[in-house]
């Protein structure tokens, strides 16, 4: 196991009532699956506005950047609230200044839709460079003076594990780690579905690849109960 | 007992997973066509955000719920807020039906997962159209 540089949070708003909500989501999972692969994650907005410690740690932990369909950013102020000042917070339909198509369920989308999802996940994808980059525009949108801190806190280090004999790094794994410790879990051969269940919240696991994590985080786990 | 004539149907719309896909598509499958102007749906970001509005729709609504996995985000969260679950549904009893069929991933779905949204949608219409008011 080794440690490295981890990855950019995106929290979607996803709000079902409108247009917006379905762009938010599909133009974060663009960037997840297409844009920026290697440096996103993301997680949940209801779990994690109401999870519990562990589940509002990774954002607490990450440079996060909230994409909102409408200007009540449940997701920004969801997320400040919880976990402090977000690195960015993008607004759906301030992107798309009031161009914004009508479908909510992807099986009517037209063009127009495809176009805005676009639109925003270049933006995103935009936001995470700078993130990255530690570009001016890293502090631009929740820098707090309160406690001194910046916004674009220093990444969290992710966590290296074998996965069938490919290696895969896992942001925040050691905090998962310590949360699961904490829970009461042992150091076990009967971990693997837990380990799994909460991996995956933060790291996708397909189910053809359940197996190999399942081995390599049992591992992973014992190795890093025993040397801390 | 108070009378409840709005029926909210609330997904999880979890953004990990097909499942969280699924959970949205069959509420816009409910709320859109099987039982257009039955049912209206809710964006559980701003309800979980503690919303007024939104809390007092819960509150005056019949709630029927999807989520996607066992952290039942939509089902809870509506318990919270002090609304009724007049049903909660879980994603995953209806992909037991298609075994070693794929219903896509989470951000597009296979023939097979609007098969799935489609008999979700119509299961849990038929208890929104029978439902006690």
């Amino acid at each position: 196991m080794s440690q490295e540089t981890t990855k950019v949070g995106i929290i979607s708003c996803s709000g079902e009532e409108i247009p917006e909500g379905t762009i938010s989501r599909l133009a974060v999972r663009r960037v997840l699956e297409l844009l920026r692969p290697g440096n996103t994650v993301t997680i949940c907005l209801p779990l994690f506005l109401a999870g519990n410690q562990g589940e509002q740690e990774f954002a607490r932990t990450h440079p996060t950047i909230t994409v909102d369909g409408c200007d009540k950013m449940c997701a920004k102020f969801g997320t400040e609230k919880y976990s402090g000042p977000v690195s960015a917070a993008l607004v759906v339909s301030e992107i798309l200044k009031g161009n914004c198509p009508g479908c909510r369920s992807t099986r009517d989308r037209t063009d127009a839709d495809k176009e805005a999802v676009w639109t925003v996940s270049e933006r995103v994808a935009a936001e995470v460079d700078a993130i990255l980059s530690h570009g001016e525009n890293c502090c631009s949108s929740g820098g707090s003076d309160d406690d001194g801190s910046c916004a674009c806190m220093q990444p969290l280090p992710g966590m290296k594990i074998e996965v069938n004999g490919q290696p895969v790094t896992i942001a925040g794994l050691a905090l998962i780690f310590d949360h699961l410790t904490e829970s009461g879990l042992a150091p076990d051969d009967s971990s693997g579905d837990k380990l799994l269940e909460t991996v995956r919240i933060y790291h996708s696991i397909e189910p053809n690849e359940e197996q190999g994590y399942r081995s390599a985080l049992i591992s992973a786990y014992k190795t890093y109960r025993r040397n801390s | 007992m108070e009378q409840k004539d709005t029926v909210l149907v609330v997904p999880c719309s979890g953004i990990g997973k097909v499942h969280g896909l699924i959970s949205r598509e069959s509420a816009y499958e409910i709320t859109d066509n099987v039982a257009k102007g039955q049912a209206d749906t809710l964006c559980l970001a701003l309800l979980v955000k503690g919303d007024e509005e939104a809390l007092a729709k819960v509150r005056n609504s019949r709630c029927v719920t999807i989520d996607g996995c066992a952290k039942y985000c939509a089902k809870k969260n509506i318990e919270i807020a002090g609304g009724e679950v007049a049903e909660s549904f879980m994603v995953n009893d209806a992909l037991k039906n298609h075994r070693g069929e794929q219903p896509g991933t989470a951000t597009k779905l296979t023939e097979t997962g609007w098969t799935v949204v489609r008999e979700i949608a119509c299961s849990l219409a038929n208890g929104i159209e029978g439902g006690e008011k």
